[in-house]
C-alpha cells in the first residue's frame, strides 16, 4: 500500500466526503475555533450541552481532507459523552498519533487507527490533531468555569 | 558568452542528490548553485577570520571580500554609490528597517499605501507604524485578475502621505506590477516609494536609478544566493533618515557612557558580526547571475508558467488564480473539491514540490474569496517535462480522489 492510500484510507475519504454533521450552526456560548494560522484551516465546532453531557456537535469551516475528517471523527465520537469522558477521548487520540498504543487498549472508536498514519508523516500531525487540541483547551476550561446549565 | 539554458540545471548539486526531484517551490527559494556552496563552505574552510579592525592577512582579506560585494551589489541594481547598498538578513528585515525608521517621519493623521497584493513582510511592519503612530494604512486595490486597480492610487495619495510600500512581483499571483509608473505617480505629489524586490532581484533586469526608487528590499536566499543574507537599497537622499534597528559594535563612531554616535548609512546598520560567508556567497550568486542572459531566462520561466496556467485551465477541475496582464513564473491555483494540502501532499508523493497554504499573503486570499491555494514557481532549471509530469500528476490525483 503506497504512503497516499495508507493516509488517505476508507474512513478518512468518507468522512472528508461526507462529514458528520457538517452544518453551520452558531452558538456563541459553547462554540470553538479550530484554526491552523500556518495553512489556514479553520473549522468551527458547535457544542451543545446539557448538565454536563455533550448532547449533539456540529461544526463547519474549510480545511484538507486529514483535518476534515478528523473532525468529522471528532464530532461523532464525542456525542452523547460526559465532558469527563470526552476529554479522556481527545487525549487517547492524541496520544494515538504520537505513539504506538497496546492492542488490549479499547479505543473510543475504531475510526481513530485510520489517524495514526500520521506518525509516518509528521508534517500532517497538525492536521489530524486540530480540533482535537483546541477541543481538549475547550472541555479542560469549560471544567473550570462554574456550571450554568 | 552567457550559459546557455541547457547546462544550467547541472550546476545545481540538489539535482545530483534527488534526481527524480521536480522543484517548482522557487518564489519561497531557490536552489544554489556549486559556486554559491563552495564560497559559504571554503570561507570557514580557508577564509575564516572575522571583518574590521583585525590587523592580520585573514581579516583584512575578509573585510576587502565583504565590502567588494557593495560594488557587485551596487552594480546589478544600478545604483550611484556602493554605499547605498545595506546588508541586512533578509527582505523582511530591509523592510523592518526602512519601517522602523518612518516612525520618527509618519505622525497622527497622516497615511502609508501598501498594495492588497502585500507579502505579509511588507504589510505588517507598515501597519504596526500606523497603529502606534495613529496613521491610517490605505490599500491599493486588486481586481479578480490580480491586477493592482492604479486608477485607485491617485486618491489615495494626499499630502499626508508619507510613503507607497509596493512588491515589484506577487509572490502569489505572479503579477509584475508596473513600479515604474507607482514610482511617478507617487513623486509627483513628493512621496517616497519603497519596491519589495524579493521575487524580481536576480531574476528581472533592475535598475534603480532608471527607477528612480528611494528603497528597494530583497533577500539572497530567492536568487540562488544563502538564506540569511539581503539587501536594503536606499537612495542617498534618505541615508539621513535610516536609524538602526540593532545597536552594538561596528556601527559606531564613538561611544560614552553617556551617548553614541552612530557610523552613516549603510554601517549604521551593520552593528555585530555580519553574516560575512552569507554576503560573500550573495557576492558569488550576482557573479553567477551576471553570466546569464536575464532576457533568455526570464523569457523562460514565463514559458513554462503560461504552459503550465495553460495545461491546468485545459484540465477543468482546476483553476488559476487571477489571469494578471503582465505576469512572472508563478502560478497559484485550486483543484475542484481537493484542499491544496491534500493536493500539495499528493504532489510530494511524487517527488513534485510545490507549496500549499495562503503564502503570506491572507488578506489577498480573503479578497479574493480563497482560504489557501497551491503554488508552482518556476525557475531556470525547470523544463516543459517538469510541467508536464506536473499535469499528469494532476490527472493521478483527480483519479485517486473519484
Amino acid at each position: 500500500v503506497s504512503k497516499l492510500n495508507k493516509l488517505y484510507d476508507d474512513v478518512i475519504k468518507r468522512h472528508n466526503a461526507e462529514p458528520y454533521h457538517f452544518l453551520m450552526k452558531p452558538d456563541p456560548a459553547n462554540s470553538i475555533r479550530a484554526y491552523n494560522p500556518i495553512c489556514g484551516d479553520r473549522f468551527d465546532l458547535f457544542l451543545e450541552l446539557d448538565k454536563g453531557t455533550i448532547r449533539q456537535i456540529h461544526f463547519h469551516g474549510f480545511g484538507c481532507a486529514v483535518s476534515k475528517s478528523s473532525t468529522s471523527v471528532l464530532a461523532k465520537t464525542l456525542e452523547g459523552k460526559s465532558m469527563a469522558e470526552a476529554k479522556e477521548i481527545c487525549r487517547q487520540f492524541l496520544r494515538l498519533l504520537k505513539e504506538e498504543i497496546s492492542s488490549h487498549e479499547i479505543l473510543a472508536s475504531e475510526e481513530f487507527k485510520s489517524f495514526a498514519v500520521v506518525r509516518e508523516i509528521p508534517a500532517r500531525y497538525d492536521c489530524a490533531a486540530l480540533a482535537w487540541e483546541e477541543t481538549l483547551k475547550f472541555l479542560a476550561s469549560a471544567a473550570l468555569a462554574p456550571r450554568n446549565s | 558568452m552567457s550559459i546557455p539554458l541547457s547546462h544550467i540545471k547541472q550546476l545545481f548539486p540538489i539535482f545530483h542528490q534527488h534526481q527524480k526531484l521536480i522543484y517548482l517551490d522557487n518564489a519561497a527559494t531557490t536552489q544554489k548553485p556549486n559556486l554559491v556552496i563552495d564560497t559559504v563552505h571554503l570561507f570557514y574552510e580557508l577564509e575564516n577570520a572575522n571583518i574590521h579592525r583585525g590587523l592580520y592577512e585573514l581579516s583584512s582579506e575578509a573585510t576587502q571580500r565583504y565590502e567588494a560585494v557593495r560594488a557587485t551589489v551596487k552594480n546589478l541594481i544600478g545604483a550611484k554609490s556602493e554605499h547605498d547598498i545595506a546588508f541586512t538578513k533578509g527582505t523582511t528585515e530591509s523592510i523592518n528597517i526602512v519601517a522602523h525608521s518612518f516612525l520618527s517621519l509618519v505622525n497622527e493623521g497622516d497615511n502609508i499605501v501598501v498594495s492588497g497584493m502585500e507579502h505579509h513582510a511588507n504589510l505588517i511592519p507598515w501597519q504596526q507604524v500606523c497603529l502606534k503612530k495613529k496613521a491610517t494604512l490605505r490599500i491599493i486595490p486588486v481586481n479578480q485578475d490580480g491586477d493592482l486597480v492604479l486608477e485607485k492610487l491617485d486618491p489615495l495619495m494626499d499630502g499626508r502621505t508619507k510613503l507607497v510600500a509596493v512588491t515589484h512581483i506577487s509572490n502569489t499571483l505572479g503579477t509584475i506590477n508596473p513600479i515604474e509608473k507607482i514610482i511617478a505617480k507617487a513623486h509627483k505629489k513628493n512621496i517616497p516609494v519603497l519596491v519589495d524586490a524579493a521575487q524580481s532581484a536576480g531574476h528581472y533586469p533592475i535598475n534603480v536609478e532608471d527607477l528612480d526608487v528611494d528603497f528597494l528590499v530583497f533577500s539572497a536566499h530567492k536568487m540562488f544566493g544563502p538564506m540569511g543574507t539581503g539587501v536594503l537599497y536606499t537612495n542617498k537622499r534618505h541615508h539621513p533618515l535610516i536609524q538602526p534597528l540593532n545597536f552594538g559594535g561596528g556601527a559606531i563612531r564613538e561611544v560614552s557612557f553617556a551617548e553614541t554616535k552612530f557610523m552613516d548609512y549603510p554601517f549604521c546598520l551593520e552593528a555585530g558580526t555580519p553574516h560575512v560567508p552569507g554576503v560573500l556567497a550573495l557576492g558569488t550568486a550576482m557573479e553567477f547571475i551576471e553570466q546569464l542572459d536575464l532576457h533568455e531566462t526570464s523569457n523562460h520561466t514565463y514559458k513554462l508558467a503560461m504552459a503550465f496556467r495553460n495545461e491546468i485551465e485545459s484540465l477543468g477541475f482546476v483553476q488559476a488564480v487571477g489571469n494578471p496582464k503582465n505576469s512572472g513564473s508563478i502560478v497559484s491555483f485550486v483543484v475542484d473539491g481537493i484542499h491544496p494540502h491534500d493536493v500539495a501532499g499528493f504532489l510530494a508523493e511524487h517527488q513534485i514540490a510545490v507549496r500549499a497554504g495562503h503564502h503570506c499573503t491572507q488578506p489577498l486570499h480573503d479578497s479574493l474569496g480563497l482560504a489557501a491555494t497551491v503554488r508552482a514557481s518556476f525557475s531556470i532549471y525547470n523544463s516543459l517535462n517538469d510541467v508536464g509530469k506536473t499535469i499528469d500528476a494532476l490527472k493521478d490525483l483527480k483519479t485517486f480522489w473519484s
